[in-house]
């Protein structure tokens, strides 16, 4: 297999800060590799200077077989294409926004006409040609921004946290459209994530990242196998923990988690362990009701997110969590931060990775 | 860096075209430019303008007046930033001539000032020569309260003209123009008259600016005094100086003169306004002047606007153009 | 009650296209707009590397702009018309002094910092990520430069109108440098002053009207498309 781009000792810095430290990495030519890592770990710098919009302060960049110079640089950038995590449109229409890739590809105005076309209707946004791309909802937004890195059909597509701030649905397109692109047009494609989920469903590979330094790299399943440890240092992502696993008399696996919190799963496991939690499979309430769910917690409102039509909230039960639910129903609770709520979430929903 | 280089070429190139076209706009290039300082009250009563006409209509040439008055006409011309002078202030255009910046000068019309006031005369000054007009003012003005004379109070040639009568009369202009009924405009001659109209206070006019503001019906000033030997009013020309200032425009100011002495711009000069005010606001001063004529005006132009017996004396004459005296 | 009369002669001039108001006024767009159209060609490149690259000094290089905005006009003409003496001044071989082409210069100059501050603020506040937005979809640097312009077209062309506004309405440098020789270098602003001294009361307050409803016209219109847009 040959490899599509390669760093090799790659060392960048800004302002003092050292945002990657020593990175080698080689990225096989048609594969999906997640970035996996807490935020500020330096996957977006990375996902930058694979982009060639970011020049390393040390070390080597190799793409598609060459090293990249000075010489070479804006050539390199031709087939190496980023979708940035807070998406950025251009103030004109979708279709402009789509087309101006291919502007600079100097393609003529009816090829250009076709692929617009036929990238939104990849994305679902069919017929969104003359919409003002800046007053479309934020999951439009996104697939729009996805649309206009993909129309160009570089050899390597960078994407930084694409389904983050999504609502399910949304997600979901994203995701298949990563997978379409990859499987039809062997597009090699490395994407950030701290989406645990996500990481182990898409990707053929996950590089772990932390503090500016690649950990493990391999299979999704090797990783998730032997990951306790580093999993334990990866705290900060989403409704991960980490604990104990204990089988209690019922049968029943019981996982303490610290501060007092036992959660309970289906999963049958013994020991150390890390448990994850689907913030859509948790019910938020105001008042305790009796349900078949076991887990039931109480805490306060910690964070809240504007999604758009959904609203992400972050509840402190003794330990965060993450909460998606409608904004209608966000409203008609009066929820705010500090309001005092009841997290429900059924045993079969607590997967053991 | 490529892209730099290509905006500072095009912004110098689009810059220099504009330029280009704003030059060739006022014929830069193809018509030669006469510039010539005056004063504002020559320039208000539209004669330079019926003037710049019948030049423009005889020769190719650009003709364009710089109405800035008299004081500040000469400092244009010393700085050599125009070609020709036109002002009507015997004093300061000696001098100017005794600096050196200018030659050819040619006495070209004449009129009268005017002392105007509002009609009830307060100060009792109708019938009176201009001397006892003034004394009549200063003793009213001293003892009624209110502004009684309103002066130009620029370097222009009536503010020349008022300041050597108050002298005449017995005065100290430093001091006089300090009392309280005396007010100074700072500005032009009509908005002094309007001024003067708004106190009812006396002023000091030129005929011509007093006649179109009178007959718009700007202003209801009465003219008591006029056509005296003192107020006698005297425009010229001079040409500057080509051996001082080497830039400028001197055939063409030649012209120019010679243009204004000529027959056909003297009657111009005659005419004008005579059937919009029922006389003419200038008269003309070439023919007077002419050796043999007789007439007492023509002592009182001597008397006041001569310089060493002369309009102009040999030494500030050019001798490539000795037709211009006879 | 002469000021009533001077009105309706003077609407009367304008809307009989009286020659002389009419060459007045067109000089007067053609002067402030070519200055503008200069002042733009020039301040734009600056307002950008101001606004997109970080260099040393920059601080202060803006400092001096922003300050440069408020120049009274008459220092400005008075100090070009030193310049441009035909003797003293060091271009004064160039003869242009009391020429529309010594006003365009001059007004160039006058609002050159306006045009260089408000660009430069509306290419600040675009998104720095476009830059890089632009690169990652296949820009070169300059095709980068272009797309965070075009972002910032708005701000940039509000900074135009406010340079066109100022040109128009100003004196000081239109007095100095251009005299204001009638049917060469008069102008709207000088014309007012003009046709005042010499008492023709109904052109000065005709030519005050249209100075008036362009500037205003022009406001207008600005805020109208601002509306618009939100």
């Amino acid at each position: 297999m040959s490899f599509a781009a390669e760093l090799r000792n790659v060392t960048k810095n800004f302002d003092g800060i050292t945002a990657l430290d020593g990175v080698n990495l080689k990225i096989q030519a048609g594969e999906i590799l997640a970035l996996l890592g807490p935020n500020g770990s330096g996957k977006t710098t990375l996902l930058k200077i694979l982009a060639f919009i970011e020049k390393p302060s040390k070390g080597e960049v190799h793409f598609l077989g060459d090293k990249v110079t000075e010489k070479n640089f804006e050539k390199k950038r031709m087939e190496s294409t980023m979708v940035f995590q807070k998406t950025i449109l251009f103030s004109t229409t979708v279709y402009n926004n789509v087309a101006y890739g291919l502007k600079m590809r100097k393609m003529s105005k009816n090829r250009i006409d076709e692929e617009v076309s036929k990238i939104l209707r990849l994305v679902k946004l069919d017929g969104f040609e003359k919409r003002n791309a800046k007053k479309l909802s934020g999951g439009e937004r996104q697939r729009v921004a996805l649309a206009r890195a993909l129309t160009l059909n570089t050899k390597l597509l960078l994407l930084d946290e694409p389904t983050a701030n999504l609502d399910p649905k949304t997600a979901s397109i994203v995701e298949e459209v990563i997978a379409t692109a990859n499987r039809e047009l062997k597009t090699t494609i490395v994407m950030a994530t701290h989406n645990m989920f996500q990481a182990k469903n898409l990707p053929h590979r996950i590089a772990l990242i932390k503090d500016g330094k690649i950990g493990e790299v391999g299979a999704p399943t090797e990783i998730f196998r032997n990951l306790s440890k580093t999993l334990a240092s990866f705290a900060a992502l989403e409704n991960t923990f980490n604990g104990t696993a204990k089988v209690t008399e019922n049968g029943i696996t019981s996982v303490d988690i610290g501060n007092g919190l036992q959660i309970e799963t289906t999963a049958k496991q013994r020991g150390t362990v890390s448990v994850f939690v689907s913030p859509e499979d948790i019910i938020l309430s105001k008042n305790r009701f009796d349900s078949s769910a076991k887990n039931i917690y109480k805490g306060k409102i910690i964070e809240i997110s504007d999604l758009g039509s959904l609203v992400r909230l972050k509840v402190d039960v003794g330990k965060p969590f993450a909460v998606q639910i409608t904004k209608r129903s966000f409203n008609e609770m009066a929820l705010n931060l500090n309001t005092e709520v009841f997290l429900t979430f059924k045993a079969s929903s607590v997967q053991i990775i | 860096m490529l892209m730099w280089t290509k905006v500072i070429i095009i912004a110098a190139a689009v810059t220099v075209l504009i330029i280009a076209a704003s030059l060739a706009y006022f014929r830069y290039f193809t018509k030669t430019r006469l510039l010539v300082s005056t004063t504002t009250s020559l320039y208000e009563t539209g004669l330079l303008n019926a003037t710049e006409r019948a030049f423009e209509a005889k020769y190719s040439i650009d003709l364009g007046f710089l109405p800035v008055g008299t004081g500040q006409a000469i400092q244009q011309a010393q700085g050599g930033n125009v070609d020709a002078l036109l002002v009507h202030s015997p004093s300061n255009e000696t001098q100017f001539l005794q600096e050196g910046d200018g030659v050819c000068r040619k006495i070209i019309a004449y009129n009268f000032f005017t002392i105007v006031g509002p009609r009830s005369d307060p100060a009792g000054i109708n019938g009176m020569d201009a001397m006892g007009a003034f004394k009549k003012i200063v003793d009213y003005g001293r003892n009624h309260t209110g502004r009684m004379w309103v002066s130009r109070g620029d370097s222009s040639g009536t503010h020349t003209k008022e300041k050597s009568l108050w002298a005449k009369a017995g005065y100290s202009y430093t001091q006089i123009s300090m009392e309280s009924w005396y007010a100074s405009a700072g500005s032009g001659m009509s908005a002094t008259l309007n001024m003067a109209n708004e106190f009812g206070s006396y002023t000091l006019s030129d005929i011509g600016t007093y006649l179109k503001l009178s007959k718009d019906g700007t202003i209801s000033l009465v003219a008591f005094i006029t056509e005296t030997k003192e107020l006698l009013n005297v425009y010229s020309v001079i040409a500057v100086n080509q051996t001082r200032h080497p830039n400028v425009n001197f055939t063409n100011a030649i012209t120019f003169i010679k243009f204004l002495i000529s027959d056909e711009c003297q009657q111009l000069i005659d005419n004008y306004g005579k059937s919009e005010y029922g006389q003419s606001l200038f008269r003309s001063a070439v023919q007077l002047l002419m050796p043999n004529s007789t007439s007492q005006i023509v002592q009182w132009i001597k008397d006041y606007a001569f310089i060493n017996g002369t309009e102009c004396p040999s030494e500030y004459r050019d001798n490539r153009y000795p037709e211009l005296y006879n | 009650m002469e000021i009533l009369d001077g009105l309706i002669k003077a609407l009367q001039l304008i809307f009989s296209g009286d020659p002389r108001i009419l060459e007045i006024t067109l000089r007067s767009l053609f002067v402030s707009g070519s200055a503008t159209v200069i002042a733009a060609l020039w301040g734009i490149p600056i307002a950008t590397i101001l606004g997109l690259k970080n260099f040393r000094g920059r601080f202060l290089v803006k400092t001096i702009f922003n300050s440069l905005i408020g120049i009274p006009t008459v220092a400005l003409g008075f100090f070009l018309f030193l310049i441009f003496s035909r003797e003293k001044g060091p271009l004064g071989f160039l003869g242009l002094l009391y020429t529309p082409t010594a006003i365009i210069i001059g007004e160039a100059i006058l609002v050159a910092p306006i045009i260089v501050s408000l660009a430069a603020s509306a290419i600040e506040a675009v998104d720095p990520e476009i830059a890089n937005l632009a690169k990652t979809l296949g820009a070169s640097e300059a095709q980068a430069s272009f797309a965070v312009l075009r972002e910032a077209l708005d701000g940039i062309f509000l900074a135009g109108i406010a340079s066109f506004n100022r040109a128009i309405g100003e004196l000081g440098v239109a007095v100095f440098v251009g005299g204001f020789i009638a049917g060469v270098t008069e102008l709207l602003t000088t014309g007012i002053k003009l046709e005042i001294d010499s008492n023709n009361i109904d052109v000065a307050i005709a030519l005050a009207i249209i100075l008036l409803t362009l500037v205003f016209g022009i406001n207008l219109a600005l805020n109208l498309i601002q509306r618009r847009k939100k």
